[in-house]
């Protein structure tokens, strides 16, 4: 099959529908950190999904340090192609584990934390174990529609048949595909899912709860656009830490709805240097605040506020928000006033554009009448994080990108792998969106352009 | 690709870098459209200038092998200036080209083609300093771009447009002579004044690299007023007024009702619907800010409007939402818009009101007028559904129609938008009605001079 998706994205592709997670690692290793700390099955129909990033996103983290170090030797490819001869041999994940076990049980530590917390204020929950089915986010990001709405329908009925109602993860990307995408791909879905940040903020709240760090700290928080622009979800972040005594926060330039890309997206596989330019960016403002500890709350950003922390000398530890509320609740806590809070839920973008279906026809006829309504403006250019590390270059900035939709779309001369190529330099932070005066869902465009472009240029 | 071209790439890689130069068709599709929307035109070839040096060898080199060059700063030209008119040009992007220095004891500002306006008005604010021309495109417009289309504003009422804070420039001519004109100082004796020659000429006769720009100390204090009108006509008189007795709002903005309307309808606000608002920002020294915002109050009164003053910020901000939100309005509820940019005798400001009025009537077409009627520049948003032939067909005539009013109220077809490819027939129509023949005939000896190979981004304005 002549496919032009590049072979990185295949090989993300083929191990999340075959193995789960993006690297291949297996569903054993990404259940370890559960094991005597949760029950099986859901309780009450909740689970606590950990989904497959958070658990073995140490191993994303230690092959992209390798990579970085690298640089001009080898690069994602080669691991891509490297990787499924190594499984066959069986040494795949036990290679990994030995390289990169130790990173990831940073990782592993925060999903343990988060467990203990919710547990600690009342929050009934299971886990799946091996029989959690992976959300396969992995496929919507890069474009995959198809497979993606495949694997939807395949996760609904694995759920429907452990008995799962209820889904909290501390994971904001697969909470995003719960909330927004699966509606959209699979009918009848009613499964509901709410990021932990949401759940310990009322349990807080409901329960009058405050805590004491025992220690006076500096702290930061990296809202990732998941979790703030996406779901909105940016006053409980900021209600938990004003509940634990010790810790101060200082707030960076971009914060909330308007918060800055940590530089992944799904980009550190497809395009690992405009990924580091823009956590760099990240990393720069995050330390001008002079906080002494980040916090944030997703995997792909941690790695990527790491890894770029790293790169630029300043050591900081970056940690889930999760991890320095299970430190505070460790002490105890003391009770007052308790309260229902209607914490705000920002709605950042316009409504989804609506796709009869997949097929080709469908999609260029929803893309070219969406993009037809872009008046070009470039206002989405100025905050578009892409834009900016790629020196304005239009072709990988927001305004660009939805052109070269339209172009594809519209029959111009331009050819779908190389619009592809171009697509995939978009991190899907939603910026532009933001500043879109069309109101255009640009980010979605950008995803189902993926997808026109995957399937048009697709030659059985 | 023609052979000329092939060779003048194959030359100015080994001039500049390779890194440059871009031919893929994904990038020149990228570049082959501008915020006027109406045209589509990919380029032969785009090549990003970071230096003087860059702009020079590309002139140099496509002039001798006569390749049509077509400069361009952030592409929010709403004329058409930044697509080429014809294939085979290059597009000269010069964004990468974006430092900016500011003098504050010399009072001025450096700033280079392709640092954005509102980067520069940026850097001059910590010094307790602004840039005062400010496109509504500012955050993403550049400063190349603003002089080459000689871009006004909001700010336009009490400042004027680009043309009036130039000190100095320095443009690239084809051939890649360097051409500098004027010095930083704030005055300097003219000679013919190859300046104002340059600004707005749209890219037609050379590139401007940078500039050196006047800058203005930030207003002690601003109140906003806000005036609301059942009568358009009345909103027009009250603008004349204000302007007739003597007041310079920094900002004079007029919306009329379908404006509100839609604003309302399609960004959910609820906004108090009126034939006609006025918005003026008062500026001056604290001791007597208020009392010209009350004297401005009482002329809109006199006007026969209601009108409500404010100095604090978020009440400010409630006063300025029709307004801000106008475009994004129109935008949204219409997928077709043909923006106008008609300049009006601020006498005639009531005139061409009620005659915009009776027209979108006559059309049957929603045609919203927003603008900083202040300087007498009005905007009507012609709508339609470009699906429908009919009314596309319609809105174009309107348009037309449009630009003949302000011709013949003794105004301009354009006041800060240009002319590009938009409106080529209808500024021709204007200097017959207006300028005489001499002015063609002189503008296209100057071109047959500075461009005698026509390069320059042919095919816009008459050139």
């Amino acid at each position: 099959m002549g496919s032009i998706v590049p072979e990185v994205v295949n090989f993300a592709a083929r191990n999340t529908k075959e193995v789960g997670d993006v690297l291949g690692i297996g569903a054993s290793k990404r259940v370890e950190w559960a094991k005597g700390l949760l029950e099986g099955g859901p309780v009450n129909g909740t689970i606590f999904y950990a989904g497959e990033m958070y658990p073995v996103m140490g191993y994303s983290e230690g092959a992209f340090r390798i990579l970085r170090r690298v640089e001009g030797l080898m690069e994602i490819n080669h691991l891509a192609k490297i990787g499924p001869i190594m499984r066959k041999l069986g040494i795949y994940t036990v290679g990994m584990n030995s390289l990169w076990g130790g990173i990831n049980k940073r990782y592993e530590k925060a999903l343990q934390d988060a467990v203990k917390v919710l547990k600690g204020l009342g929050v009934e929950i299971g886990f799946l174990f091996e029989d959690e089915p992976p959300s396969g986010v992995a496929l919507h990001t890069y474009g995959l529609l198809r497979e993606f709405k495949e694997h939807a329908n395949w996760v609904r009925e694995r759920f429907k048949e452990l008995g799962v109602k209820r889904i909290v993860t501390l994971d904001p990307i697969v909470a995003t595909a719960f909330r927004l995408y699966y509606p959209e791909f699979v009918d009848g879905w009613d499964i509901e899912c709410y990021h932990f940040v949401e759940v310990v903020a009322e349990r807080i709240a409901e329960l009058g709860l405050k805590f004491d760090l025992g220690r006076k700290i500096r702290v930061t928080y990296h809202d990732p656009c998941y979790l703030s622009r996406t779901l909105g979800v940016v006053d409980e972040v900021r209600f938990i830490l004003s509940r634990i005594d010790g810790v101060e926060l200082v707030e960076p330039e971009r914060r909330g709805i308007f918060t800055g890309c940590s530089g992944d997206g799904g980009l550190e596989l497809t395009q690992p240097p405009v990924a580091r330019k823009v956590s760099l960016d990240r990393v720069m403002e995050l330390k001008r605040t002079g906080a002494s500890l980040v916090l944030t709350s997703c995997p792909a950003c941690i790695l990527m506020l790491r890894t770029g922390f790293d790169s630029i000398g300043h050591r900081i530890e970056v940690e889930d928000l999760a991890s320095l509320i299970a430190e505070a609740m460790a002490r105890g806590s003391e009770r007052v006033e308790s309260e229902l809070k209607n914490f705000k839920r920002y709605k950042v973008f316009p409504k989804s554009p609506h796709f009869d279906s997949l097929s080709l026809e469908d999609l260029s006829k929803v893309l070219k009448m969406e993009t037809d309504r872009c008046k070009k403006c470039g206002f989405c250019n100025v905050e578009c994080p892409t834009s900016k590390a790629m020196n304005r270059l239009e072709s990988r900035s927001s305004r660009g990108r939805v052109t070269l939709i339209n172009s594809l779309v519209g029959g111009d001369p331009v050819r779908p792998k190389e619009v592809l190529d171009r697509l995939y330099t978009c991190v899907l932070c939603g910026r532009c969106s933001q500043e879109c005066p069309a109101g255009l869902h640009v980010q979605e465009l950008i995803v189902y352009g993926r997808a026109y472009a995957i399937y048009s240029g697709t030659v059985p | 690709m023609s052979s000329n071209i092939r060779s003048l790439l194959s030359e100015l890689s080994k001039r500049i870098g390779k890194e440059k130069i871009f031919t893929e068709p994904e990038e020149l599709y990228s570049y082959s459209v501008d915020a006027s929307t109406e045209f589509k035109q990919p380029p032969a070839a785009l090549v990003r200038a970071s230096s003087e040096e860059d702009v020079r060898a590309v002139l140099e080199l496509a002039d001798r092998e006569r390749v049509p060059v077509v400069p361009r700063g952030s592409g929010t030209s709403l004329s058409g200036g930044s697509v080429p008119a014809v294939p085979g040009a290059i597009v000269l992007d010069l964004t990468p080209m974006n430092r900016i220095e500011v003098n504050i004891d010399d009072g001025y500002v450096m700033a280079e083609a392709g640092a954005t306006v509102l980067e520069v008005d940026k850097a001059c604010r910590s010094y307790g300093f602004f840039f005062p021309p400010d496109p509504a495109s500012s955050r993403i417009a550049t400063i190349g771009g603003s002089l080459a289309e000689n871009a006004g504003g909001l700010r336009g009422a009490k400042f004027g447009v680009m043309k009036n804070w130039v000190l100095a420039m320095e443009a690239i001519l084809p051939g890649g002579k360097k051409l500098r004109i004027g010095e930083p100082v704030y005055k300097w004796r003219w000679g013919p004044d190859l300046m104002s020659l340059f600004i707005g000429s749209e890219g037609t006769l050379g590139v401007i690299t940078r500039a050196w720009l006047k800058i203005y100390p930030l207003p002690e204090k601003v109140v906003r007023v806000l005036g609301v009108f059942d009568r358009i006509e009345d909103a027009g008189k009250a603008i004349s007024q204000i302007r007739r007795r003597g007041y310079v709002p920094m900002v004079l903005e007029l919306l009329d009702r379908e404006t509100i309307e839609i604003v309302n309808e399609s960004l959910g606000y609820n906004i108090e619907v009126a034939e006609g608002m006025v918005m003026a920002d008062v500026d001056g020294p604290r001791e007597s800010v208020w009392r010209i915002a009350r004297e401005v109050e009482n002329v809109i009164k006199d006007c026969g409007g209601r009108a409500r003053a404010s100095d604090d910020p978020e009440e400010m901000e409630q006063l300025y939402l029709a307004r801000q939100g106008a475009y994004a309005a129109v935008t949204r509820a219409y997928p077709g818009v043909l923006l106008e940019d008609i300049t009006v005798p601020l006498s005639k400001l009531m005139e061409a009101l009620r005659e915009l009025d009776r027209m979108r009537k006559e059309y049957g077409l929603r045609m919203p007028v927003f603008g900083h009627a202040g300087d007498g520049n009005l905007h009507p948003n012609i709508c339609f559904d470009p699906r429908d032939e009919e009314q596309l067909r319609k809105a174009r005539e309107l348009f037309v129609k449009t630009g003949q009013l302000a011709i013949k109220l003794g105004g301009a077809i354009s006041g800060e938008h240009g002319i590009g490819l938009a409106k080529k027939e209808l500024f021709l129509e204007e200097i017959k009605a207006v300028r005489g023949e001499g002015y063609v005939e002189v503008v296209k000896m100057i071109k047959q001079l500075l461009d005698p190979n026509g390069i320059m981004n042919p095919g816009k304005i008459f050139l």
